[in-house]
C-alpha cells in the first residue's frame, strides 16, 4: 500500500552568516494513510525544518540538497510548479504561534474561506457556509459570531482551532502539526490534542507532528521518530519506543523527563549540551555525551537500521540499552 | 506551621482596563511559607502567578493586602536590605540580563553597592557565586550575548544570589528552556536548596516540575488561589475540580490516548470575572450555589494552611 | 566555605562564544567601513586645510578669475581669482566644525531629558512631551531669521536656534527608547537588587538607550551642515568673505550657465560628506549592537 507520504534521505543545508550546515541529513519517514507519525527532539534538532521541506517552505537561506518527498505516491518537487501545486493541495501544515500565523487585518472567517475560494474554486456564498462549517468541526463555539472576528480578539486556544479550520479548508489529506500546543495552556492543549485525535477518527487524516515534548506525543501519534543534530536516531510506535528505548539519546530524554504522577529523588540530566550544527562532533552526534559510547562511535555517523519487528535505531550498540531497566 | 519566614495575607492586584473597567488579576491571596520550604504556584496564563511574584519581590505595588517577612512588614518602598531579602529569577533568560555589562561588572556592582564583602574579597565572592551555579570562572569576563538560555539563567541565578537573600522567587525559570537544559537548571536549584537552605516561591505552569521541587503547592486560577496544601496531599487528593482538570490534563508519558478533558472551554478574561464562583463556567460539578455564591477558602484539614476554595471542596472526592 | 568551590554541577557546559571587538565588528560592517573613509576623508582634508590648501582661502588674483581647473588651480578660480580648492577645504572646515558643535548641546540636553522623561514618567514627562510639542511646531527657519536679528549675523545664531530647537528630536528618541527598557527584566532586577534610581538609569538604561542617539546624532551633523549651508545661501550665517558650502554656491549661482563647476563642486562637498555621514551612521547601528 502506498504511503501517504514517503521522505527518502532527505538533506536539508542552511546557509547562516556564509557558513553552511546540514540542518536535515539523511532524513527518512514514512507514514501510512490514517497513521499519525510524532516526530520529537530539541531544539535545532531539525524537526520544523524537515516539515518546512516537505511542505515546499523553507527559508531562502535554506534548500534541498538531496533526497525525495513523495506525497501519496508521487513524488513532490519544486521543479515543476504543477507539482508544485499537486503536493500543496494535499498538505496542510498547522504553526506554534497562532497570532504570527494569522493575518491580522482579516476576519477568521474570512482566512479560513480564502482557500476554498481560491483553490477549490467555490463560489462566495458556498466557501463562506464551508468556512462556518469548519469553525463548527474545529469546536469553536458560536461560529456565526466569531466568522467576523480578528485573530487578537480570539484566545490563544480558539486562534489554535482557527489554524486548524484553515489548514483543513484546502481538503488536505495530511495534516502537518509544528509544535501546535507547545505556546497553549494545559488544559487547553488537552482539548486542541483530543480534537486532532477526533479529526483523525472522521476524516481519515495522515497527521505528522512535531514537538519537543514526549508526553504529548503518546496522545496523538502511533508512532515516534527521534531526531538529534538533524538526523534521525530511533524510529518504532510510540508505546513501545517510551517503554523501551533503543537508543541513549532517547533514553537519557526519557530518564530526565519529570512525572506529573510521582517525584524522583534526584534528577537524572543528559551531560553535555546540544551540539553546534557547524561543529558537530566526529562519528555519531551523540557519543560526547553518550554513556555507552566506544571508539567505533567515533568513526562515522551511523545510519538507522532496523534493530527490531517495526524498530530502528542509529546507535551501534543499542543492545546495551536492553539490559538497563525502563519504565 | 513552624516558624513562618513569608507570610502573604490578602493580597490584591487591581489595574485599570480600556473602557473603564478594572482588570483583578490577583485577589485575596494568602500563604504561608517556612523557612528552607518551597512554594510551587501553579495556574495557566492570564492567573495572576506572576503578578504575585512581582508583589512578593517588591517590584509592583498591591492595591491591598500585605506581604511580610520575618513578622514586618514589607511595602513597595523597601530598605536596601529588605530588598535583598527577597530576590527573583525572571523567565525570559534573555532580556533579564543587562547586555552591556559583563557578569563581573553585574556581580560587582551588587557587592559594593550593599558592601557585603570587602572589596579586596570581592573578586574571590564573584568565583564562588560562579562555581555556585556551575559555571567556569571565565564566565565572569562575558557579556550575556555569549552564553546560551540555560547558562544565562545560571547567571541570573548567580546574581540572586550574591545579595544574600532569604526568599527566592522564580517565576517560570524554565519554562523558556529546552528539555534537557530545564533539567539541569531544575538540578542546580534542587541542589542550592539543599546547600544553602534556600526558601522559595517556585511559579510554573508544569505541574511536573512543581511536583518535583516543592513542599507546598498552591494552585491559581483567575487570580484566586482555589487550592493549597502540602505536596504529597494534593497530588494524591486533589479538592478542587480545577485541580483535577490540571492533573487530568498534564501531558504523561506512557498514557497514550487519554479519555475526554472534563473541563472545556477557555478561562475568561480577567477583566470579566463570573459572577459566584470563578471556575462555575467550566467546571463539570457546578450548581446553583456556585453561579451564586463565591466561595471562600475553606480548610481541609486541621493545618489552617491547606485550602480549597469550593463550594464541594472539604467533601472527598 | 572551600566545599562551595566545587563544582556543583558536574557537566559539561556549552562552550561560552567568543566575543569580537568593537574595532573587529566594525571592519566586518560594510556600511560603518564606508562611512569612516568617507567622512574620515573628508574630515582629514578639513583639518589638514592649513597645511594642504595651496592657497589662503581669502587669496584674490583679480588677473585670473573664473579659471577652470588647471595645474596651478586643482579646481579654477572663483570671479575674485580665489582657489575653489583651498575654499572648499576652509569652507569644510568651518561647516564641519558648526555641524559638530551644533549638535553636542541638543544631543546631551535631549538625552537628559528624554531619559529622565521616560524612566520618571508623570507629570515631567506630561510637561516634556508638551514642550517638545510646541518645539517642533515651530518653523525651524522663522526662528532663525529672528535670533539673527536680535544675536547678529555669524555662527553664534545658529549654535542658539540649534540649541533651541534641536535637542526635541534626540529627547523624543531616548525617551521612546527607555520606555522600552525599563519594562525589561534586567531593569526590574537591577531595581529589585537594591540599586538607586540614579545607578539603574546610569548603568542599565542609558547604555541601553543612547546609542540609537548617537546613530541619529550622525544624521544630525549632515542636517545641520545643510542648514548652515541653505543659510549661507540665503546670506545669513557664516559671514563673507569666510568660506562656507553655502556662500560658495550661491556665489556661483550667477555664473551657473557658464562656469557650473563653481556651484557644482561645494555641492558636490556636501553631498560627499552627507553620504559618508549617513553611512557611518547606518553601520554605528549595527556596531553598537551588543552582538
Amino acid at each position: 500500500m502506498t504511503a501517504a507520504l514517503e521522505v527518502s534521505d532527505l538533506v536539508v543545508e542552511i546557509r547562516r552568516h556564509h557558513h553552511r550546515f546540514r540542518a536535515v541529513d539523511h532524513v527518512s519517514l514514512r507514514v501510512d494513510r490514517g497513521g499519525a507519525l510524532g516526530i520529537v527532539g530539541e531544539s535545532g534538532c531539525g524537526k520544523s525544518i524537515t516539515l518546512r521541506a516537505i511542505m515546499g517552505l523553507l527559508p531562502p537561506a535554506g534548500r534541498v540538497l538531496a533526497g525525495t518527498v513523495m506525497v501519496q505516491g508521487e513524488p513532490a518537487s519544486a521543479d515543476s510548479p504543477r507539482a508544485e501545486r499537486a503536493r500543496r493541495r494535499q498538505l496542510a501544515m498547522v504553526f506554534q504561534d497562532a497570532l504570527s500565523a494569522l493575518n491580522p487585518v482579516m476576519t477568521v472567517g474570512d482566512q479560513i474561506a480564502e482557500a476554498p475560494l481560491r483553490v477549490l474554486g467555490l463560489s462566495r456564498r458556498s466557501a463562506h457556509a464551508r468556512a462556518l462549517e469548519l469553525l463548527g468541526v474545529v469546536g469553536i463555539p458560536d461560529p456565526r459570531r466569531r466568522y467576523g472576528a480578528y485573530p487578537h480578539e480570539l484566545s490563544g486556544g480558539l486562534r489554535q482551532r482557527v489554524m486548524i479550520a484553515i489548514a483543513l479548508s484546502s481538503d488536505p489529506t495530511i495534516l502537518l502539526c509544528d509544535e501546535p500546543t507547545t505556546a497553549l495552556d494545559v488544559t487547553i492543549q488537552a482539548q486542541i490534542l483530543e480534537l486532532l485525535s477526533d479529526l483523525r477518527d472522521s476524516n481519515g487524516l495522515t497527521i505528522v507532528f512535531v514537538t519537543h515534548d514526549l508526553g504529548v506525543v503518546g496522545q496523538v501519534c502511533d508512532d515516534l521518530a527521534v531526531m538529534y543534530a538533524g538526523r534521525i536516531v530511533e524510529t518504532g510506535p510510540v508505546a513501545e519506543v517510551l517503554a523501551a528505548p533503543r537508543h541513549p539519546y532517547t533514553a537519557g530524554l526519557l530518564a530526565s523527563a519529570l512525572d506529573v504522577d510521582s517525584h524522583a529523588s534526584t534528577l537524572v540530566t543528559i551531560p553535555g549540551s546540544i551540539p553546534d550544527p557547524m561543529r558537530l562532533p566526529p562519528g555519531c552526534a551523540f557519543n560526547p555525551r553518550c554513556p555507552f559510547a566506544q571508539p567505533d562511535c567515533l568513526v562515522s555517523p551511523v545510519p538507522l537500521r532496523a534493530v527490531a519487528a517495526g524498530r530502528a535505531s542509529a546507535c551501534l550498540h543499542h543492545d546495551r540499552l536492553l539490559q538497563v531497566p525502563h519504565g | 506551621m513552624a516558624d513562618v519566614l513569608l507570610e502573604v495575607e490578602n493580597l490584591g492586584v487591581s489595574f485599570r482596563a480600556d473602557g473603564g473597567r478594572t482588570l483583578r488579576a490577583v485577589d485575596n491571596v494568602a500563604f504561608r511559607l517556612a523557612a528552607g520550604e518551597v512554594l510551587g504556584l501553579v495556574g495557566e496564563s492570564g492567573c495572576g502567578k506572576s503578578t504575585v511574584a512581582r508583589c512578593v519581590a517588591g517590584l509592583l505595588a498591591p492595591t491591598n493586602g500585605v506581604v511580610r517577612l520575618d513578622g514586618s512588614d514589607l511595602g513597595v518602598q523597601r530598605t536596601a536590605e529588605q530588598r535583598c531579602a527577597v530576590q527573583m529569577v525572571f523567565q525570559d533568560p534573555y532580556s533579564s540580563l543587562n547586555p552591556r555589562m559583563t557578569v563581573r561588572q553585574m556581580l560587582r556592582e551588587l557587592l559594593s553597592v550593599h558592601d557585603l564583602v570587602p572589596r579586596a574579597a570581592r573578586e574571590d565572592r564573584c568565583r564562588e557565586l560562579m562555581s555556585l551555579v556551575g559555571l567556569p570562572v571565565g564566565a565572569l569576563d562575558g557579556l550575556p550575548v555569549q552564553f546560551s538560555g540555560g547558562q544565562r539563567q545560571r547567571i541570573a541565578i548567580g546574581r540572586a544570589l550574591a545579595v544574600e537573600p532569604r526568599v527566592i522567587v522564580a517565576d517560570e525559570p524554565v519554562s523558556s528552556l529546552d528539555v534537557s537544559v530545564q533539567a539541569t537548571i531544575l538540578r542546580l536549584f534542587e541542589d542550592l536548596r539543599a546547600r544553602l537552605g534556600l526558601t522559595m516561591i517556585f511559579i510554573s505552569h508544569n505541574l511536573a516540575v512543581v511536583r518535583h521541587l516543592s513542599n507546598r503547592v498552591a494552585v491559581m486560577y483567575l487570580g484566586r488561589i482555589v487550592e493549597q496544601g502540602q505536596r504529597d496531599a494534593l497530588f494524591a487528593d486533589p479538592r478542587h475540580p480545577y485541580t483535577r482538570a490540571l492533573l487530568a490534563a498534564a501531558p504523561r508519558l506512557h498514557q497514550g490516548r487519554r479519555p475526554r478533558p472534563e473541563v472545556t472551554g477557555e478561562p475568561p478574561s480577567p477583566v470579566d470575572i463570573p459572577a459566584g464562583c470563578r471556575f462555575h463556567p467550566r467546571c463539570p460539578l457546578a450548581q446553583d450555589i456556585c453561579r451564586r455564591e463565591d466561595p471562600v477558602p475553606q480548610q481541609v484539614h486541621g493545618d489552617s494552611a491547606d485550602t480549597v476554595c469550593c463550594h464541594f471542596g472539604a467533601d472527598p472526592g | 566555605m572551600s566545599d562551595a568551590n566545587a563544582v556543583l554541577v558536574d557537566e559539561d557546559l556549552a562552550p561560552i562564544a567568543g566575543r569580537r571587538s568593537f574595532a573587529a565588528r566594525a571592519a566586518r560592517t560594510p556600511a560603518f567601513v564606508a562611512g569612516a573613509l568617507i567622512a574620515g576623508a573628508v574630515l582629514l582634508l578639513a583639518l589638514l586645510a592649513p597645511v594642504i590648501a595651496r592657497y589662503g582661502p581669502l587669496q584674490q588674483d583679480l588677473l585670473h578669475p573664473l579659471r577652470p581647473p588647471s595645474a596651478a588651480h586643482w579646481l579654477g578660480t572663483d570671479e575674485f581669482g580665489r582657489d575653489i580648492w583651498s575654499r572648499l577645504l576652509y569652507a569644510g572646515r568651518t561647516d564641519l566644525q558648526v555641524g559638530v558643535l551644533a549638535v553636542v548641546f541638543p544631543f546631551c540636553f535631549g538625552s537628559l531629558i528624554g531619559t529622565l522623561s521616560g524612566y520618571l514618567g508623570g507629570w515631567l514627562d506630561a510637561i516634556v512631551m508638551r514642550v517638545i510639542d510646541v518645539v517642533l511646531a515651530f518653523p525651524f527657519y522663522v526662528l532663525i531669521i529672528a535670533l539673527v536679528f536680535f544675536v547678529g549675523e555669524g555662527t553664534r545664531g545658529i549654535y542658539i536656534a540649534f540649541a533651541l530647537t534641536d535637542w526635541v528630536i534626540y529627547a523624543r528618541t531616548v525617551r521612546s527608547a527607555t520606555l522600552v527598557v525599563r519594562r525589561l527584566d534586567w531593569v526590574a532586577a537591577a531595581e529589585g537588587g537594591g540599586l538607586s534610581r540614579r545607578r539603574v538609569l546610569l548603568r542599565h538604561i542609558l547604555p541601553n538607550t543612547v546609542s540609537q542617539a548617537i546613530v541619529y546624532a550622525m544624521s544630525d551633523i549632515v542636517l545641520v551642515i545643510l542648514a548652515v549651508v541653505t543659510l549661507g545661501y540665503l546670506g545669513l550665517g557664516v559671514q563673507p568673505p569666510a568660506p562656507d558650502w553655502g556662500a560658495m554656491i550661491n556665489d556661483g549661482q550667477s555664473f551657473i550657465t557658464v562656469h557650473p563647476w563653481l556651484s557644482l563642486v561645494p555641492g558636490l562637498a556636501v553631498v560627499l560628506t552627507g553620504i559618508g555621514l549617513s553611512l557611518l551612521g547606518d553601520g554605528l547601528t549595527d556596531v553598537l549592537r551588543p552582538q
